[in-house]
């Protein structure tokens, strides 16, 4: 660990903690300075010598000069201690992805591992507010991606890109979440436990420093890391106005594949997705066809999950076909089996046993798993 | 000249006797009341003095005393008026003594000497024949609630004069006037009062709701509705109230007492047999729910006893009336405690609530509901889990769809229901013989493996489902109490898997919100 470390100081880590520039500016102060420390001991008049400069920014810049060494070395120490890691514009571990984009960020705060080139990476983004289809379906695909040897891309959001993520863990596969916090920060708290695991076994990263409060001028910025560091991204859920389709916007602006999940033209939070397609975006049917169409072949063909057989009796065929994703409720089921209410019981409790079916809310059943 | 009158003030539902002693002699003229009076009886001296004054009845200046014991009790209320002026009257040597010997006198009196109705009247009759008091003289108005007590002659006053009569006539010839109620109907008509309009035939369709009611009408078991707005929970609640039996006569006197210290008791005249409803507001403060004042009044859970309290948007209580709750769900009555001593109110009930999943009230309809997961979170952290944990039964209300409402198929008729639910109820009662308890929703957590013995399979569903939905041991009792119930309802006397099966259907929501995340 030391050793990486020791290949940033605490003039990089300063300018990397230095949210008023963007990463552009800071990538061209870097070159005029030759390196940070240049820049941490630069007096006014240099600085308002550089016309990219404005006011506000060179105030900036001298107010941020005010930062003590020990603290900047205090600060270097806490990262230290929590595995955070710095990779910085032009270094080796900085991802190359990113070199491309434009405005890329100027360094990278992470843990666990920084996500390299060399594999595919998909970005999976989508509502916070989803139905259980959409989650189901984000959770498949992550999976399916990781078993493909994909490495999936989200922003740990509630939601969609949680519910990839999650399926991309389950896969054990590899994931990277891009934060618009500090990447010792976990926003939202509900996904304490996603976000130690992805520490564990994927990689958190974040271009703002340790303590960042999730502030909503964060996210959209978040989103260009999302799409730069993946090869294609997919929208699986969002409604007419969504924060996903600043992610999509992104990913077109950078030359990335663009997908999108279909779906009923009636359901709100299909609305942002079914425009994507209108407009020209790839149509998400199958795992087969969008690897293919992605150049993404994966390694291991026969890992495609086998499929079991059930058998089933027919009360509960019954039952298991007026099923799908979408919450049916007790009563409904009632009415369309024809069953009596023990028979449908008892018919609900073998299928839950054999893992078929999942009560995902007070006496609203759905299948559980979707096979793509 | 010496005089005493014997009178009584109500304490919480009991009501405890009081002496009016009074004492006329001659010196400065003066009217000094002693024996620890609140305001209001300390005013009893200014109404008497016109009351008396504008019958017609002109007593010389002198000075009279008047005491009320116990002294160590502080009295208030209203009914030492007519105690008072009776006394007064024999001291000055207007009444015979003897012909107030024996009687109990409560009421209030107005300037013109009209006697009023007051509160508590029930509890002070009740007290009256317990201290072996065999007649009473209560305001006209109040006399239907005295008239429920048996084995007590009841003198309804009207006026003072008309009193002073009446006591002599008593005197005279006792034989004239009857003991007991006149009028016998008071209590027979526990059925058909009912209105069509909260009959469970009014509501279509529901098959789980009205599956989960009768359950818990038969078992008193609490019960917790959730679902979007128009779903019908309001009707199926008060529809739970026609399908439990009718009170007994201990419970009802018991219940009478509370409405007869509210002054309400006209409310239960005619239906007096019938389980109370009460559907408090939710903006309902902490006083109007548990019972409050330096004097306790009962509250809505007292009103509720023996019947169903129905609490509609449980999320909009104010968190304080909802804890308070607590403590009577478990002991089935309620303490209050104030400087003037400790009050116990009766609150034995059977709590059904109703509140929508989210603010919107569509979850999980994500087409229509715009709720985040913090939103629908922050609206269920209203509610306190120790408070969720004693619901025993937990249903989802959906909105019924057009064609059962429209399909007008004929509906099971509340009276149908109640008749199943007083089997169930008898069951119960045959095996809890001589243990004290009534219900299966009552059995004491240690005695559960004793009452709900399990076939082999359904006993191996409760484990496995305890592991599995991570139930507390409060959470795994609830369960069993519940399918007891159903067992009860197929008069079968173990728990199969079956009655397990269907208990798990309406265990409450868990600690992991909706499970949807």
């Amino acid at each position: 660990m030391r050793e990486k470390q020791a290949a940033y100081n605490r003039y990089e880590y300063w300018l990397a903690s230095l949210v008023a520039l963007s990463g552009r500016k800071k990538i061209y102060l870097r070159t005029v300075f030759a390196d940070a420390k240049g820049l941490y001991h630069a007096s006014p008049q240099t600085l308002e010598r550089i016309c990219v400069l404005t006011e506000r920014e060179q105030q900036a810049i001298q107010a941020a000069q005010g930062r003590s060494e020990e603290e900047l070395e205090g600060q270097l120490e806490y990262c230290v201690q929590n595995g955070i890691h710095l990779a910085v514009w032009g270094q080796e571990d900085y991802p190359a992805r990113l070199e491309h984009i434009y405005n890329p960020p100027y360094a990278l705060f992470y843990r666990g591992d920084c996500p390299q080139s060399a594999r595919s990476a998909i970005g999976i983004v989508g509502a916070r507010n989803c139905t259980h289809y959409g989650k189901a379906v984000a959770e498949q695909i992550g999976k399916e991606l990781a078993l493909a040897g994909v490495r999936v891309i989200s922003g740990m959001a509630a939601g969609i890109d949680g519910a990839a993520q999650r399926g991309a863990l389950l896969g054990r596969g590899s994931t990277c979440a891009v934060l618009g916090c500090g990447v010792d920060v976990c926003y939202p708290a509900g996904n304490r436990k996603l976000y130690e695991q992805l520490v564990e076994e994927g990689c958190v990263l974040s271009e703002y420093p340790p303590h960042t409060r999730p502030l909503a001028v964060n996210f959209p910025q978040r989103n260009r890391i999302i799409s730069g560091l993946s090869d294609g991204v997919l929208v699986v859920e969002a409604r007419e106005k969504s924060g996903s389709l600043i992610t999509a916007d992104f990913a077109l602006e950078q030359g990335k594949e663009l997908y999108a999940v279909p779906g009923r033209i009636s359901d709100l939070s299909s609305q942002g997705t079914n425009r994507l397609i209108r407009q020209g975006a790839g149509i998400f049917l199958n795992m087969e066809d969008f690897l293919q169409e992605m150049h993404i072949f994966t390694k291991t063909e026969e890992n495609s999950s086998t499929k079991k057989k059930i058998v089933l009796e027919n009360s509960e065929r019954l039952v298991y076909s007026c099923l799908d994703l979408t919450p049916r409720n007790l009563e409904e089921l009632l009415s369309e089996t024809g069953l009596g209410l023990g028979a449908l019981m008892k018919a609900l409790e073998t299928l839950r046993n054999m893992g078929i079916v999942t009560e995902i809310y007070k006496n609203y059943y759905v299948r559980s798993g979707i096979s793509i | 000249m010496y005089s005493i009158v014997s009178t009584a003030i109500v304490c919480g539902i009991r009501s405890v006797l009081i002496q009016v002693e009074a004492d006329v002699c001659d010196g400065m003229p003066a009217f000094e009341m002693v024996g620890v009076l609140s305001s209001e009886v300390k005013e009893a001296k200014e109404r008497i003095r016109a009351a008396i004054r504008n019958s017609g009845i002109r007593l010389a200046p002198k000075k009279i005393t008047v005491n009320l014991y116990p002294a160590d009790i502080r009295k208030s209320g209203t009914v030492f008026d007519l105690p008072i002026a009776l006394a007064i009257l024999a001291a000055y040597g207007r009444i015979p003594q003897e012909y107030l010997d024996n009687i109990l006198f409560a009421g209030e009196i107005s300037l013109n000497g009209e006697i009023r109705p007051t509160q508590g009247v029930l509890p002070m009759v009740l007290a009256a024949q317990e201290a072996g008091k065999k007649v009473v003289c209560v305001p006209r108005d109040n006399i239907r609630e005295a008239q429920i007590v048996k084995g007590v002659t009841i003198l309804p006053g009207d006026n003072l004069n008309q009193v002073t009569e009446l006591i002599e006539t008593f005197f005279d010839e006792p034989g004239t006037f009857m003991a007991g109620r006149p009028d016998t109907n008071i209590e027979e008509n526990g059925e058909n009062t009912q209105n069509a309009d909260s009959d469970f035939a009014s509501i279509h369709g529901q098959k789980i709701l009205k599956r989960a009611c009768e359950i818990a009408a038969s078992g008193r078991h609490n019960m917790l509705m959730l679902g979007s707005p128009g779903a019908g929970k309001t009707m199926a609640a008060r529809a739970v109230s026609t399908i439990l039996p009718p009170l007994t006569e201990e419970e009802a006197l018991e219940l009478a007492r509370v409405y007869s210290v509210m002054g309400m008791f006209g409310q239960r005249e005619t239906n007096f047999r019938q389980r109370p409803y009460r559907s408090p507001h939710h903006t309902i403060s902490l006083a109007g729910m548990a019972g409050g004042g330096t004097v306790p009044k009962p509250g809505e859970i007292s009103l509720a006893h023996k019947g169903v309290l129905f609490l509609d948007e449980l999320t909009e209580f104010a968190k304080p009336v909802l804890e308070v709750l607590r403590q009577p769900l478990e002991e089935q009555e309620i303490r209050l405690v104030r400087k003037s001593g400790t009050y116990f109110y009766p609150a034995d009930i059977m709590l059904i609530a109703a509140m929508n999943p989210c603010n919107c009230g569509y979850f999980p309809d994500r087409n229509r509901c715009t709720c985040s997961s913090a939103m629908i979170e922050r609206h269920l952290n209203k509610i306190s889990r120790p408070l969720l944990d004693r619901m025993d039964i937990c249903v989802e209300v959906s909105r019924p769809r057009l064609q059962e409402l429209i399909a007008k198929q004929p509906e099971e008729r509340s009276a149908q229901i109640r008749k199943r639910v007083q089997r169930t109820q008898h069951v119960q009662r045959e095996r809890f013989a001589g243990t004290g308890i009534l219900y299966n929703s009552r059995i004491p957590a240690s005695a559960v493996e004793n009452w709900c013995v399990m076939e082999p399979e359904g006993e191996e569903l409760m484990h496995e489902s305890f592991e599995r939905l991570k139930l507390t041991a409060r959470g795994y009792y609830r369960v069993l109490r519940v399918a007891r119930t159903i067992a009860d309802m197929e008069e079968a006397e173990k728990i199969g898997y079956s009655h397990v099966c269907e208990s798990l259907l309406y265990r409450s929501i868990d600690r992991k919100v909706w499970e949807w995340e």
